[in-house]
């Protein structure tokens, strides 16, 4: 358990719910379900998921901290916002499953090896080092996330994609060596970092 | 009629469903004397069309041939049909309304043989069945309509149809000239029993009421069980007139939602339980035929509990705990299908169905705050009683979304509220 | 009083003229009728027809009118002459719409006519335009017996109505278990936070109101008489009675709260940290506005779990079936007091259906803001352990077996009515005693009962307390009428009726409140109350034919009738809901009314024209229930839907009021049959005289040693129950009874 997480959980002890109101995005919101399951019922991606929102809601409550945040459920959200839309509640759902994927990443508990939290993490590295993302290296990058073998038959699956961008120039073979990124991305560094640690401090996270 | 007498020792009582017809019965019963104003051309209201009432499974008609027999023989109650209050003006016991009075076109020398219908070919859409039936544009509007009088539709008057229809009667009842009219009374105390109105189901985007046509309300599938309903009585569903042997009831259609009507409806859950039994009525107990009711909670409050109980021990109703997502249409076959979760437990189901009854919430017909000045409406539109310097009293589901019993507690009670404010005008003026 | 004119107005419109010979009606009515003044018209119902009735009843000195015309229940507007007795021959819905307009029909369709008017020239002779009562009372005061929320609001709101009230309680103060509550559930806008009771404001108003009379400490131990003059004992503890006059009486006994003694699986009575709802609204009044405690040991709470349905909505033997309706608000409500107190406690609501309609929802989700969980689950066990209780549950939703830790565990218990003694029960006890039959224990004695001290001492012949419905909650009708009671002038509101909240029982008990003002401005003027409402006639006895049997007095309905030492009949007629079953139920036919009696109905049956066995027209009986089978024939004939022209149908009042003598009168005169239609039965009965339908089914299963006697088939009669609605089966169940007797044969009796 590294230390962030066992910060938290000395700190609200039995009280998962509380962690979530007072660190997840939009956590204030779970206790407001009433367990219709229209969320559930709504996702294009249910069946692929091991905990609907409105159960994880429940989990939340019964204070089933770890199978909450390890569990790859809320990573499966694609912000189609038809749960939102139908919740009879009112739950802004998709940014509860985004607060919660989030919180279990900070907390270095959300699991590893999940897509959709290893797209996420290259996608913000790309775009935070210079301020622009840079689309070449973000393709090359997910392809070869699985490896060199993987990557490179992704890359010659997309072959045909690729040279069309190029020649439309909507891709700059170059931008792998000649990105463009921000006048100044020292500048936004530190304004990245000082976000964090208001966050941090005002979720209590900062070690 | 024209020359109605009222004081301000007169109760008005407006809307002559079973909520105002109760309250009028009521306070008449008393000595007092009503006005009793009622919007269609007769009364009974929205229990007139209920095939039955729970808990009893018996028949709202029955009640209301009491209720009309109680009605005919007191002189204390004067009946405006076809008729609106259109402005309250006034303190307790000195209020000031005014009445519109739509053209019936038949007088009181109707005697209901039924010619003027005969005479006519056209047909008009019939609200009594919510329209999905035609009756004539010269029609009683039901069985137990009273008064027994026809009514000529405005859409035929100055046609040649209204002439022939003039010309059945022998009785010099069909009059074409009528027009609209207005009336001004006084009056002591105002009962307002307007009643409900079932929530606009096409606005619950998700179950299709607009685009499926075995997706339909509570309140149409019980016109369907009645033998002079829209389908003779039996349970056939819109779309391809195919009878319905596997039915869904989805329950909260429209209420305990943010996105709709904030309040829980509280008939609709025993509304389903009632019509899940009008499966084993229409093809007996052994039938291969079910009804599924997916709910979030089933309130079957109080005494109601022991129709819950029986309806759970019936093996056709089955009982899905889940907020239904949403309705697709198998175009292949017309069924209906529910997508959704069960949520005891976590199970995905996709169900097909027959057909679809939505279990429509209560809204009231007029808001509170539509009526006149100091009358509170709660956040969903109905009567608050908050002791406002007011003698306008909510009955029924006006104040309330109520069961029938409760609405006529309502409505008795109102009578009181409404006694003792003509009576203090009274004691006053002796 | 002046002779009787009676006039017969035959009218012509609707077809009736064109279908049949209305001169020949009229000569019937002349000459057999013996009605002097006979006349046609081609529409009675018009303003001409009409005036010419009233000339005729003011100039001609007409007291008795006959209107052969349509159906009863038509034209009523018209029709409706309060100072002379009317009566009506149905040749419209009656007789034209049920027969095809043809000519091989028309012989047998004018034979209905005639004998149509002939039974109403008959029955008008035997009735006379009632006169009320003249032992009407005088008493307007109102009499509520409970002073709990339901009880102190009916004195309050009659006395607003400027009439006097008394109010006797039990105890030593007014309130009730309002008046012990901490805090309730909201009744106005946004319904988000308990609120005041008001209970105290309420009070104050009873002690500064003239009008209201208060007993404390006191019960009611005698009640006689009837609806405005009733005669009560008002017993106080110390033994002083005194006796008041009233005119109408309101129940509001409220009631117990469920002994949570037998629920030890969740822990009650086994940690004094489990308590029921009625405790914590203790608890929370003790804290005031501070936090609350443990029982056991004083610390102060920190989690809380509260058990719904605890005892309720199950069928095991001791728990209450029903569900008491206010429980999920109560805890609710509960759950706040400690969430409004501090936001840290822990506070869950483990619950199968939340049950929190109308506004009820903005509570739920005001609670959920406040951060009360809430859990579907099914509280299973609750041990204490470590100076915690455990609260064992199935977690409905996430599909296991869970445990819920607490500092306090509240059950949510249900309400048992004070109905009072089960005068049914007590009845049948009786019966079996006297029979020495074990087996017809009524299973409902098995059900909880916390009172067995009688409510009312009514000196009623039938018992001493309201008969008791399903689940021992006081009787009523329920659905369209919820306040008949069966007994006359005495109306219960609040939870003796059924489970309810304090918005529901204020509610409740301003309508009872009507109810009993009504019922005295109806006693006084000597006239029924519901649902014969403002008829005046009443049932009059004839003591020297009466044999003492008692069938009156055990079979009304109202309980109306009491007995003397010699045990002949009391009518009450105040009590009395003009229903005739007395009339029906009394054997040798000394009971009647003005309006309404064995002859009004005996001289139709016996005034039709009976053909002789050989002319092959069998001639049917068909009594039928005015409320729902005759509504439904009328409807039938307005459908154009047609039935046998052998039938002769009279309407009664109800099936209850028919007499054994009419059927057996009829077969002896040559009738082939006769068939009975009454409404629905047992539990779930329409009849709105309560058992009038029951109680004719339960005479006519004895009238087949009659038929033996008279060596008839018993298929010639038959009970039907039928529904207003049935307009296609009850010209049916003619038609196929009509073939039935054609299959019998006809009546051997005939032209004896």
């Amino acid at each position: 358990m590294n230390d962030v997480n066992t910060t938290m959980v000395d700190k609200y002890r039995n009280d998962f719910l509380k962690e979530v109101e007072e660190n997840v995005e939009e956590g204030h919101w779970v206790k407001m379900c009433m367990q219709c399951g229209v969320c559930s019922g709504s996702c294009p991606f249910g069946p692929h998921w091991d905990h609907p929102p409105q159960e994880i809601f429940m989990m939340i409550r019964a204070g089933k901290r770890d199978e909450v945040l390890t569990t790859e459920s809320m990573w499966m959200c694609t912000s189609c916002y038809n749960c939102i839309v139908r919740c009879p509640r009112e739950l802004p759902i998709t940014h509860i499953m985004h607060g919660l994927a989030n919180y279990a990443h900070r907390l270095g508990i959300a699991p590893k090896m999940n897509p959709t939290r290893r797209f996420s993490a290259i996608f913000w590295n790309n775009i935070t080092k210079t301020g622009r993302v840079n689309e070449l290296a973000l393709s090359l990058k997910l392809y070869f996330m699985d490896g060199f073998g993987n990557g490179v038959k992704k890359a010659l699956a997309m072959k045909k994609v690729g040279i069309g961008m190029i020649k439309t120039k909507r891709l700059n073979p170059l931008a792998l060596v000649n990105h463009k990124g921000v006048k100044n991305p020292k500048e936004l560094h530190t304004l990245i970092k000082k976000a964090r640690e208001i966050e941090d401090r005002r979720k209590g996270l900062a070690s | 009629m024209t020359d109605m007498v009222a004081t301000n020792e007169t109760i008005l009582v407006v809307g002559g469903g079973i909520s105002g017809l109760t309250a009028a019965l009521e306070a008449a019963e008393c000595g007092k004397d009503v006005v009793l104003v009622e919007k269609n051309p007769s009364v009974g209201g929205r229990v007139s069309q209920l095939y039955k009432y729970f808990p009893k499974l018996c028949r709202p008609t029955c009640g209301q041939e009491i209720n009309l027999r109680r009605l005919k023989a007191n002189r204390r109650i004067r009946l405006l049909t076809m008729a609106e209050v259109t402005n309250i003006k006034g303190a307790p016991g000195d209020y000031d309304v005014s009445i519109s009075v739509r053209p019936r076109y038949v007088n009181e020398n109707c005697t209901a043989c039924g010619a003027c219908s005969e005479a006519t070919s056209v047909e008009i859409d019939d609200p009594f069945n919510y329209n999905m039936k035609k009756t004539k544009a010269a029609y009683l509007p039901y069985n137990m309509a009273y008064p027994q009088r026809y009514v000529v539709d405005p859409s035929i008057i100055g046609t040649e149809e209204a002439d022939k229809v003039k010309a059945a009667c022998k009785y010099d009842a069909i009059d074409l000239d009528m027009q609209d009219r207005t009336m001004e009374i006084k009056v002591g105390a105002v009962i307002w029993a307007t009643g409900w109105q079932p929530y606009d189901a096409a606005k619950i985007q998700p179950y299709g009421y607009d685009r499926y046509a075995n997706v339909i309300t509570s309140v149409e599938f019980e016109r369907m069980m009645d033998p002079f309903g829209p389908t003779g009585g039996k349970l056939l569903r819109p779309s391809d007139g195919k009878e319905v042997k596997n039915v869904a009831f989805i329950q909260c259609a429209g209420s305990r939602d943010r996105n709709h009507l904030t309040h829980c409806s509280r008939i609709c859950c025993m509304a389903s339980l009632k019509q899940s039994t009008y499966i084993g009525e229409q093809y007996g107990d052994g039938a291969d035929a079910k009804a599924t009711i997916y709910y979030i909670d089933i309130r079957a409050i109080d005494r109601f509990e022991d129709f819950y109980q029986k309806v759970q021990a019936d093996e056709k109703v089955h009982f899905v705990k889940s907020k239904v997502a949403n309705i697709t249409e198998d175009r292949d076959t017309g069924d209906v299908v529910l997508h959704g979760v069960n949520t005891e437990g976590y199970h995905r189901y996709d169900n097909a169905h027959d057909l679809c009854v939505l279990a429509i919430g209560m809204q009231p017909s007029v808001r509170a705050d539509e009526i006149a000045e100091n009358v509170a409406a709660d956040a969903s539109g109905f009567i608050q009683m908050n002791g406002a310097d007011t003698a306008i009293f909510g009955a029924g589901c006006a104040a309330n979304a109520l069961d029938v019993n409760r609405a006529v507690q309502s409505a008795t009670a109102a009578a009181l509220r409404a006694i003792q404010v003509v009576n203090r005008v009274s004691s006053a003026e002796a | 009083m002046s002779e009787n004119k009676t006039a017969v107005y035959v009218c012509k419109g609707c077809g009736i003229g064109d279908r049949l010979d209305t001169d020949q009606l009229a000569n019937i009515a002349e000459s057999e009728g013996k009605c002097s003044l006979v006349r046609q018209h081609d529409f009675l119902c018009n303003a001409d027809g009409v005036n010419t009735i009233r000339n005729d009843i003011d100039s001609e000195a007409v007291t008795h009118v006959v209107i052969a015309a349509c159906s009863r229940r038509a034209k009523t507007d018209a029709f409706g002459f309060d100072d002379v007795a009317v009566g009506r021959a149905n040749l419209r819905e009656g007789v034209i719409w049920v027969r095809p307009d043809s000519e091989e029909a028309r012989e047998t369709t004018q034979e209905m006519a005639d004998d149509y008017v002939r039974m109403a020239c008959a029955e008008i002779q035997y009735m006379k335009q009632p006169e009320a009562n003249q032992n009407a009372g005088t008493h307007k005061t109102i009499l509520v017996v409970g002073g709990g929320i339901s009880g102190i609001t009916a004195a309050v709101e009659s006395s607003k109505a400027g009439y006097a009230a008394l109010l006797v309680e039990k105890s030593g103060q007014l309130g009730g278990w309002a008046a012990k509550l901490h805090k309730r559930v909201p009744n106005s806008e946004p319904f988000a936070d308990p609120q005041d009771t008001g209970v105290h404001d309420l009070i104050k108003l009873v002690e500064d109101d003239n009008n209201i009379t208060v007993f404390l400490n006191s019960t009611v131990t005698r009640t006689s008489g009837a609806p405005g003059q009733f005669s009560v004992d008002i017993s106080a503890e110390s033994g002083d009675t005194v006796t008041e006059n009233v005119g109408s009486i309101i129940q509001a006994s409220g009631f117990s709260n469920y002994d949570a003694n037998q629920l030890p699986e969740l822990g009650y009575g086994k940690s004094p940290d489990v308590v029921d709802q009625a405790q914590l609204e203790e608890l929370a009044r003790q804290a005031g506005d501070g936090p609350m405690t443990r029982p056991s040991d004083g610390k102060e709470i920190e989690s809380v779990v509260f058990v719904q349905c605890a005892g309720q909505r199950s069928e095991k033997p001791g728990h209450l079936p029903y569900c008491s309706g206010h429980c999920c608000n109560t805890s609710i409500k509960q759950a706040m007091y400690f969430k409004d107190t501090n936001p840290d406690v822990d506070t869950m609501v483990m619950f199968d259906d939340l049950r929190t309609p109308g506004n009820g929802e903005d509570f739920y989700r005001s609670a959920q803001r406040k951060g009360v969980i809430f859990t579907k689950g099914k509280a299973q066990q609750v041990d204490a352990a470590n100076g915690q209780l455990q609260v064992n549950f199935r977690d409905m939703i996430l599909d296991e077996d869970a445990v819920a830790n607490a500092d306090l565990v509240v059950l949510a218990t249900g309400q048992v009515p004070n109905s009072g003694v089960d005068i049914e029960a007590t009845a049948a006890a009786d019966a079996e005693d006297e029979s020495a039959e074990s087996e017809s224990a009524a299973e409902d004695t098995q059900e909880v009962s916390v009172s067995v001290d009688s409510i009312l001492n009514l000196t009623y012949r039938q018992g001493v307390d309201l008969p008791h419905l399903r689940h021992g909650f006081s009787d009523s009708h329920f659905i369209c009428f919820p306040y008949e009671t069966r007994r006359s002038g005495i109306y219960t509101c609040g939870p003796v009726r059924r489970p309810m909240d304090i918005a529901q029982t204020q509610e409740d008990a301003t309508g009872a409140a009507l109810k009993a003002i009504q019922a005295v401005e109806n006693a006084v003027l000597g006239r029924a109350a519901h649902p014969r409402s403002g008829d005046l006639s009443f049932p009059s006895f004839r003591r020297e034919g009466c044999t003492q049997c008692k069938r009156c007095t055990v079979e009304c309905p109202f309980g109306a009738i009491d007995e003397d030492e010699q045990r002949y009949p009391v009518f009450n007629e105040s009590r009395c809901r003009r229903c005739g079953t007395c009339m029906g139920a009394c054997p040798v036919r000394v009971i009647s009314f003005e309006n309404y009696s064995v002859d009004t109905v005996g001289q139709q049956i016996k005034n039709v024209d009976m053909p002789d066995e050989f002319d092959e027209k069998p001639r049917l009986l068909v009594l039928a229930c005015e409320n729902d089978a005759y509504p439904a024939l009328d409807m039938a004939a307005q459908q154009g839907l047609e039935y046998s022209a052998f039938v002769r149908i009279v309407p009664v009042r109800c099936l209850g009021s028919v007499n054994t003598i009419w059927i057996t009168d009829a077969l002896n005169s040559g009738y082939d049959g006769v068939m009975l239609m009454g409404c629905k039965k047992g539990d779930d009965y329409q009849c709105h005289f309560v058992r009038g339908s029951e109680l004719a089914h339960e005479r006519m299963s004895k009238i087949d040693d009659t038929l033996q006697q008279l060596q008839l088939e018993p298929e010639r009669v038959v009970t039907h129950e039928v529904e207003i609605t049935d307009i296609h089966r009850v010209p049916t169940l003619i038609n196929e009874y009509a073939a039935k007797i054609d299959e019998i044969g006809m009546n051997p009796f005939k032209g004896f």
